[in-house]
Parts: C-alpha cells; structure tokens; sequence
C-alpha cells in the first residue's frame, strides 16, 4: 500500500481527509470505510489481501493513468498547488483503490457486499451521461467531486457496457488482470455509443460542476476543437462508403484510402481519354515489354496493332478502353494496375493459359480469340463469372 | 445531414455543370494541338508522348475542377497554385520562391501540429492539396469537400469516357 500510495506523498496531509473520508464513506459498506480509516494513516499489512489488491492495481494502473493524466494532469498541471485538484486527484486514486479492493477482496471471498457495491455504482452509470446520481453522495464534493465523476463516469462508461458480466465472476487476480487488459484493448476502440457516450459524459458533468478553475478554458477549448474534429469526422463517415468503424484511426485510413482511390480514378480516366485518339495500340505493346511470356505476341501485336487500331476505336470501346488502361498503369505501377483490374473484377493471365483454356473449352472460337489477342496486346482479361459483353469478350469468358 | 445536402445539391450540381463545361473545353483546346496520336505509330517516343499527354489532361481536370470550385476552398486554391508554379517553373525562379514559403510554412505548423495530431491526420495532409499548411479541424473539413469534388469529377469524366 505503502508503494501506491507514494506518489501521493504531498497529498496526505490531514486537510484532505475528511474529504476523502466523505466521499468513501458515502460509497462505503464498512469494509471501504474502514479502508478509508486507514489509508491516512500508514496501511496495516494486511497479507494476502494487499497483495492482491497489488497485483491487479499494476495491471489497471496503465488504464487508470490514462483516465487520470486525461483528465486531471490536464488540470493539476496548469495549477498544481490548488488543493481541490490535488483532492480530486487523490480521491480519484482512493476510489481506484477502492475499487480494486473491492473486487479483490470478493475475490477472496465470492460476490460480498463490496462487490454489489462497485456493481451498483457501475450500475448507476450505465446511463453515462447521467452522473447526477453520482452528485447526491457528494454534496460537499463540489470540484473534486466532478472531476471524481468525470473519472469514474468514464472509467466505468467504457468497462459496463464492454463487460458488465466479467464483475460477476470475480476468479482472483488473474481473472481481474485479464478484464483490465481486454478492457484496455477496448478501451482504445469503444463501440461508437460507448465512446460517445463516454467522451461526451466526461465533458459535460464538468460543465454542469461548474468549475470555475483557471484551468477550465484550456479544458474549454479543448473539449471544443475535439467536438468540432468530431463534427468533422461524422460528415466524412457520411461521405465515404465504408463508414461502419468506429475507431477514429481506422476511419481516418478508410478516408485515406478512399482518396486514393479517388485520386487514382481520376488518374485511370484522364488515360482513359486517350484511348479514343486509337494510337494507344502501338504504345500499348510498346509499354509491356517488361512482362514475362505475357509478351508472347507484342511483336505481331505490334504491327497488327497499328492497323486494327482504328478498329478498336469504334468497337468494343468498353473493353479495350479497359485494357489501355491497364497497360497504362502497368506502365507506371504493376500494383496500381493490379488494383484496377480487381476493381472490375478481371484477371490477368499469361497468353498461353488463356490459349490453352480456350482451346481446351471451345474450338470455334479460336480464330476470334486470335483476332482479339492482337487488339489486346498481350495482355487478356477475362470476366469473372460474368456474361459478355461484347463478342470478342466471349473467347475470354469460359474462365 | 440532410441540410447538408440541400445546401450542396444546388452547389453541386452547379458546380458538376462548371466543372463538365472547363474540362470539355480543355480537353478540346488540347485535341486541337498537333499530336501525333493520329499518326502511325512511333515506337520510341509514343509512350513519352502518350505520357505527357495523359498528364496534360490530368492536370486540365484539375484544374478545371479548382477553378468550378473557385477561391472559396483552401484546396482548390492550392492546387491551382501548384499547377500555375509548375507551369511556370521553367521560366520563373518566382514560382520557387513560393513553393519554398509554402514549404517553411507548412513546416512550422507541421512542427506544432504533430504533437497535436495523430499520425493519420498527418498522412492525410499528403493527400489533400495544400494540406501541409491546415490544422485537423481544417483539414478534415477540406478533405470532406475535396471527397465531394473528386466524386463528380468522377462521375463526369467517366461520362464523357463512355460515350
């Protein structure tokens, strides 16, 4: 106890406790009270238990320090001498505290009082938004109170709706280790409502408390540029397609993405364009000679190319527009090509696979086959699984 | 959301009429220079050509789209920015001077906004021209407007492809 309670040192002078006393004794059956008669002062050794309550604190002081630093370091740290911080700070500590030997101690001793105790203060703030029930036991809380609040409305708005059931089967410290560490995970990816909730329930009981600290306008201002970044956020899910995640990363590399992909249509237009002029043949298999035996026929392509070229142009636009395209970006990137082949739902093969499943399916269509693999260049798509769409398609779909 | 759109539908579709009247008249002031597209093929210098015109006409869709956008954006004036510096770099040492200011600019506030930001907000500021020089709230509104123009630059150009 003594080693958790060190980095509160200045914290334990008696001013503050009868405040501490207050807020855990409204929470308290007596086991808490009684805790909270000890923790001035210096803690008895009380074996097994505080080692317990030890081992399970470490694994929750990362996600405690989280919520801490969050939201009182942002505080204490513009005005570190102001006792109502630092009591708020220390009566955050002590209701971890508490809560860990809650739980630790039902551990040992099956669901007790202490342990209906956390679950009906985590039942009260199921409704996150809702800390006024938190507000009643702490009349005379008044600042530190809210921030205790804010604390532990957001600590127990991320834990009751990811694993309220996890309090039911307290199975030692192991199993509390677990539950902080899988709620750790979800805590940095939130269901939408629990996050919201969460983050909206920590702002809004601090508006409510009234804090009149000089810390406030710096937590003011950025409650608000992460309200309006939020704002943001929402009208970009609304625009990308893919808008079911809920981590803010993630949506931001959905909208990354999209802009990729946005980008490189654009670019894949633009190089559509120039498939009209018909002259891209000749360039076509020009711009392919990097390939493996894709290249079979780019010499004979090559010629023919240039005379069917004016042939491409009119017919079968869609088609050879789209393999222009592709040999464009083959050109360029083979991945971005790839991309865009996927994007249609082609494929690509080598001219020998495609001849040798065409011959092997349908005789007859040999010579159109031939004939498209010219305009192709060497390149062949085929359609996965969909009907064609040209005639000179048809040689391509048996895939 | 649905304030949004009734404040962009008519935005949009003027602003998909603006952007489809530029680009087609791009695209036929290019048409009309002498390329070699219609000649027999060159087998040495066509992929270069090909090449720079597929740039010219990507950069006129640009354009055209920043320019039916107009000033009103901070993307669209960067980006016009860019495309005239660039057009004019062979000639002016001006243009540098600019994109050099951009660039010290755009790294002082990079400089500040990275303790801010995450690490994505950062790689979107790639992606969105001009970018470098936003903060997160900015950039985000930028590049929800950005998003919008793309997707009927998209839809046009490929209206225009298909027929």
């Amino acid at each position: 106890m003594n080693s958790l309670l060190n980095p509160q040192t200045p914290f334990d002078s008696s001013a503050h406790d009868d405040f501490l006393e207050q807020m855990l004794s409204t929470l308290g059956p007596s086991s808490c009270s009684s805790w909270a008669d000890e923790t001035p002062t210096a803690p008895p050794s009380a074996g097994n238990s505080d080692n317990n309550v030890v081992f399970s604190y470490d694994d929750s002081s990362n996600l405690a320090s989280k919520f801490r630093s969050h939201q009182i370091s942002a505080g204490a740290a513009a005005s570190k001498s102001s006792p109502t911080a630092s009591a708020a700070a220390a009566a955050a500590m002590m209701l971890q505290h508490q809560l860990m030997m809650s739980r630790g101690g039902s551990s040992s001793s099956g669901n007790g009082a202490p342990m209906g105790l956390s679950l009906g203060s985590n039942g009260d703030f199921n409704d996150v938004g809702d800390g006024s029930s938190f507000k009643s036991p702490n009349p005379g809380g008044g600042d530190g109170g809210s921030s205790v609040q804010a604390l532990f409305n957001g600590f127990t708005g991320s834990l009751s709706p990811n694993q309220p059931q996890h309090f039911h089967h307290p199975q030692g410290g192991a199993l509390q280790a677990q539950n902080y560490g899988a709620q750790a995970a979800a805590m940095t990816q939130p269901p939408a409502n629990g996050s919201a909730g969460a983050s909206a329930a920590q702002p809004r009981p601090r508006v409510r408390a009234r804090r009149g600290q000089a810390t406030d306008p710096h937590s003011i201002a950025e409650r608000l540029r992460r309200e309006r970044i939020a704002e943001r956020m929402k009208a970009l899910q609304e625009l990308v397609p893919n808008a079911n995640k809920t981590d803010k990363a993630s949506m931001l590399d959905e909208i990354i993405d999209y802009v990729k992909f946005l980008q490189l249509q654009v670019k894949v237009l633009s190089m559509s364009r120039l498939g009209g002029a018909g002259a891209v043949a000749p360039l076509v298999t020009e711009s392919s000679e990097g390939g493996g035996d894709c290249i079979q026929t780019s010499a004979n392509g090559g010629t023919r190319g240039g005379r069917s070229g004016n042939q491409t142009a009119s017919s079968n636009d869609s088609m050879t527009v789209t393999e222009h395209q592709v040999a464009k970006l083959m050109e360029e990137d083979m991945g971005s090509a790839m991309q865009y082949l996927q994007g249609k739902g082609l494929c690509l093969m080598p001219i020998s696979l495609a001849t040798a499943i065409s011959t092997a399916t349908c005789h007859p269509r040999n010579p159109l086959m031939n004939g498209n693999s010219n305009n192709n260049h060497p390149v062949i798509t085929s359609n996965g699984g969909e009907g064609p769409s040209s005639p000179s398609m048809s040689a391509l779909t048996d895939y | 959301m649905n304030s949004q759109h009734s404040s962009s539908r008519p935005n949009s579709s003027s602003l998909k009429s603006r952007f489809t009247l530029g680009f087609l008249r791009a695209l036929k002031r290019l048409n009309r220079q002498p390329s070699s597209s219609s000649s027999p093929p060159q087998t040495v210098s066509s992929p270069r050509e090909m090449c720079r015109r597929y740039l010219r006409i990507r950069i006129a869709a640009d354009a055209s789209m920043a320019s039916a956008v107009g000033s009103r954006r901070a993307w669209s004036r960067a980006l016009l920015l860019k495309i005239r510096s660039r057009q004019s770099r062979s000639s002016n040492s001006s243009a540098r001077r600019v994109s050099m200011k951009k660039k010290c600019l755009g790294e002082k506030i990079k400089k500040k906004k990275k303790l801010k930001c995450c690490k994505e907000i950062n790689k979107l500021r790639k992606f969105v021209p001009g970018g470098e020089a936003m903060d997160a709230c900015s950039l985000l509104d930028e590049a929800a407007h950005y998003i919008r123009c793309l997707n009927t630059q998209v839809k046009v150009m490929t209206r225009i492809a298909d027929n």
